[in-house]
């Protein structure tokens, strides 16, 4: 029994860290009040970079690399939104169809249709003494992803709920007239925080394709930019409960791909398709529950204009 | 600027655009002529071979090509129509994928397990779709109106839903087809032969019966929103909700049912995949064709008819994809000309902007921000 929960905690905790930054990246976008619909498409740029420039320099440089490209994707969308006010939610989906479609394409006519070659994973850590100890030895050996990943979402709470800067990404958020109101630049703070969502997103995606696999596939991330917007609202837009459900939704991803391989007689019951669609019914559920008094900052989607009120 | 211009022009401005970048990728990242070569294949691939055809070859050279185009841009056009009409009312139906899932589904279920004449069985299962659709819709819009659920979240919630339960259970599971023989196939079991979209061509082309549908609902959208006191007050409650409330419209009862519509022009398409072409539901859609729907009406600036123009252009296109294939070009190409024409038409302000500067030297009007349709998201 323990060494099933170890499997599964091990599982999780590896594959959990590219949802914890894409959420996290969502989190800071919306917290400032643009949408971030995009965060899909970021993922993908950031995960198809990195695999790309993996193939010619060390992994870590080739993350950077992803996270860069995520930020490109992002500095069009704030170019789009912020600049131009236009539509995030428009914006947002195309860049998912651009990054989709051109992803795709340059796969195919880059290094065909099987992905990219393989790429040198993402060294792995071993905590001294915690690999011999049940259970909690699930925290040992993994890369440098999930340890982030398991800090970074504290971090990012503690700067948006006890500094400064916190505090006006917040109300640039919730009211950005009164934000202006003090002489700070409303579209200063949104670019700010739509470029580090897009290096979040593309953190992600590149972890996606240098931790969790070893390559860029053509799928990829296969939806996981929306279930990272799922975890997003599940947490209520805070760092900490996003990364929560993140780990969350990743906890029953492991469960069922342990329930493939080791228990099919059980799936003959629960049919997969139920269990794949759990995370988006909670998160309907919780929305429903919640109704008027969702969480969502209270001027996202609108587009700042001076003059209004 | 005239008005109706200043809509037309930022559409036709970015899909130039769009097709130039892609040229400008093709010629990178391949040969500066594979470029002109695979645009003429994809043109080829949508229209017919026209030089082929003048040298004497068979019909076919042309009829096959324009079929596929016809079916394509009919599911294009009553995706982009969902998006649209979702869109006049103020609400953006990002969950059309969904919806679609469903109608193709139910449409699937009808013709294969229902033994009508082909005079009833088309439209049951035509219906069925439609329904299906527009309860998949009618979720969101009741959570919108009752729980004050943001309707983005909300459908892609739903489309996800919808795909994990349709594709990755029923499809694969409980619903899943048996052939002749006995042993089991993708996808759902083939529909009966009344079921079927008649072919307009016969067997020289896949062109259906869902293509004229599709074209009669553009307009009939655009006669409703236009001609009728419901449609015109479906357009109110999207400019306005509150001054709409105000004028004595009831708001919840024309969100709802525009919604439904939405969703029921969505499920439409998947019953003109599934009927039209595919003969069953298949293992999954194939394409994204509910997130084409929003590129389809944003490119025809929220206009049903600008819909359906944007939806035979890139129908042709589509089509023409898999010729490219030929030349190291992926068939999925032209989705990124399409996303990159949306990505170019979110710009609308930037393109106005650059006209009215063009303009200035004339006297501009009062209101120099001509009032756009955009959806408040």
């Amino acid at each position: 029994m323990l060494e099933v929960l170890h499997a599964l905690l091990f599982s999780t905790l590896d594959a959990a860290p590219a949802l914890v930054f894409a959420a996290l990246g969502a989190v800071l976008s919306e917290r400032a009040g643009v949408v971030s619909v995009g965060v899909e498409g970021m993922m993908r740029v950031g995960a198809f970079c990195a695999a790309v420039a993996a193939l010619v320099m060390p992994t870590p440089l080739a993350i950077l690399m992803g996270m860069l490209a995520g930020a490109a994707l992002a500095a069009i969308h704030g170019f789009l939104t912020i600049r131009w006010r236009s539509d995030q939610v428009v914006s947002g989906i195309a860049l998912n169809l651009v990054a989709l479609a051109g992803g795709t394409f340059l796969l195919e006519s880059l290094y065909g249709p099987n992905g990219t070659p393989p790429i040198q994973q993402l060294s792995r850590w071993d905590v001294p003494g915690l690999s011999s100890v049940p259970v909690l030895g699930a925290l040992s050996g993994h890369s440098a992803a999930t340890y982030l990943a398991l800090a970074l979402p504290f971090a990012f709470q503690f700067l948006l709920a006890r500094t400064p800067l916190g505090l006006r990404l917040r109300a640039v958020g919730d009211k950005p007239h009164a934000v202006a109101t003090l002489g700070l630049s409303v579209a200063g703070l949104r670019w700010g925080a739509v470029l580090g969502g897009g290096l979040l997103a593309g953190l992600g995606g590149a972890v996606l394709s240098t931790a969790v696999l070893d390559r860029f596939e053509q799928h990829t991330p296969a939806g996981l930019g929306f279930m990272a917007l799922a975890a997003m609202v599940f947490g209520r837009w805070t760092p900490v409960g996003a990364f929560l459900a993140a780990l969350f939704f990743a906890f029953g991803n492991a469960l069922r791909i342990g329930l493939v391989s080791s228990a099919p007689g059980l799936l003959e019951l629960i049919p997969q398709g139920m269990l794949l669609a759990l995370p988006y019914v909670l998160t309907l559920t919780l929305l429903t529950l919640q109704g008027q008094r969702s969480s969502a900052p209270a001027a996202l989607g609108t587009p700042y204009e001076q003059e209004s009120r | 600027m005239p008005e109706r211009l200043s809509g037309i022009l930022p559409s036709v401005l970015s899909v130039l655009l769009a097709l130039a970048v892609c040229w400008g990728l093709i010629a990178l990242t391949l040969a500066p002529d594979t470029a002109a070569n695979a645009y003429l294949q994809m043109l080829w691939g949508g229209i017919g071979n026209w030089p082929s055809y003048l040298e004497g070859a068979a019909a076919t050279v042309l009829t096959r090509p324009l079929g596929e185009s016809g079916m394509k841009a009919a599911l294009l056009t009553l995706t982009g129509l969902s998006v649209a009409v979702a869109f006049k009312v103020g609400l953006f139906n990002i969950g059309a994928q969904g919806q679609m899932i469903l109608g193709a589904l139910a449409a699937a279920l009808v013709g294969a397990h229902l033994s009508l004449p082909a005079v009833l069985h088309v439209p049951a299962a035509l219906l069925a779709a439609a329904l299906a659709g527009a309860a998949w819709a009618g979720l969101a819009a009741l959570l919108k109106l009752y729980r004050g659920v943001h309707e983005v979240i909300s459908t892609i919630m739903l489309n996800w839903v919808a795909v994990s339960l349709v594709d990755n259970w029923l499809v694969i599971g409980p619903l899943r087809g048996v052939a002749e023989g006995g042993q089991s196939i993708t996808g759902t079991a083939e529909i009966q032969a009344t079921a079927a979209l008649p072919r307009l061509l016969g067997d020289v082309s896949r062109l259906n019966l869902g293509f004229l549908l599709a074209l009669f609902l553009a307009v009939a959208v655009w006669v409703w929103l236009q001609r009728t006191r419901s449609g015109f007050e479906t357009r109110a409650v999207g400019l306005g909700a509150e001054a709409a409330r105000t004028a004595g419209i009831p708001v919840a009862r024309r969100t709802g049912l525009a919604m439904a519509l939405a969703g029921a022009l969505a499920g439409l398409a998947g019953a003109v995949l599934v009927l039209g072409t595919e003969r069953r539901y298949p293992g999954t859609l194939g394409a994204p064709y509910g997130f084409d729907g929003i590129a389809i009406a944003l490119i025809g600036n929220n206009h049903p008819l600008g819909a359906a123009v944007a939806a035979l252009f890139f129908g042709v296109l589509r089509a023409g994809g898999t010729r490219m294939q030929l030349l190291g070009v992926h068939q999925t190409f032209p989705e990124l000309i399409q996303g990159l024409a949306l990505l170019f038409v979110a710009g609308r302000m930037v393109w106005l902007a650059l006209l009215r500067r063009r303009t200035a030297a004339t006297p501009a009007p009062a209101n120099a921000a001509p009032p756009t349709e955009a959806p408040r998201a």
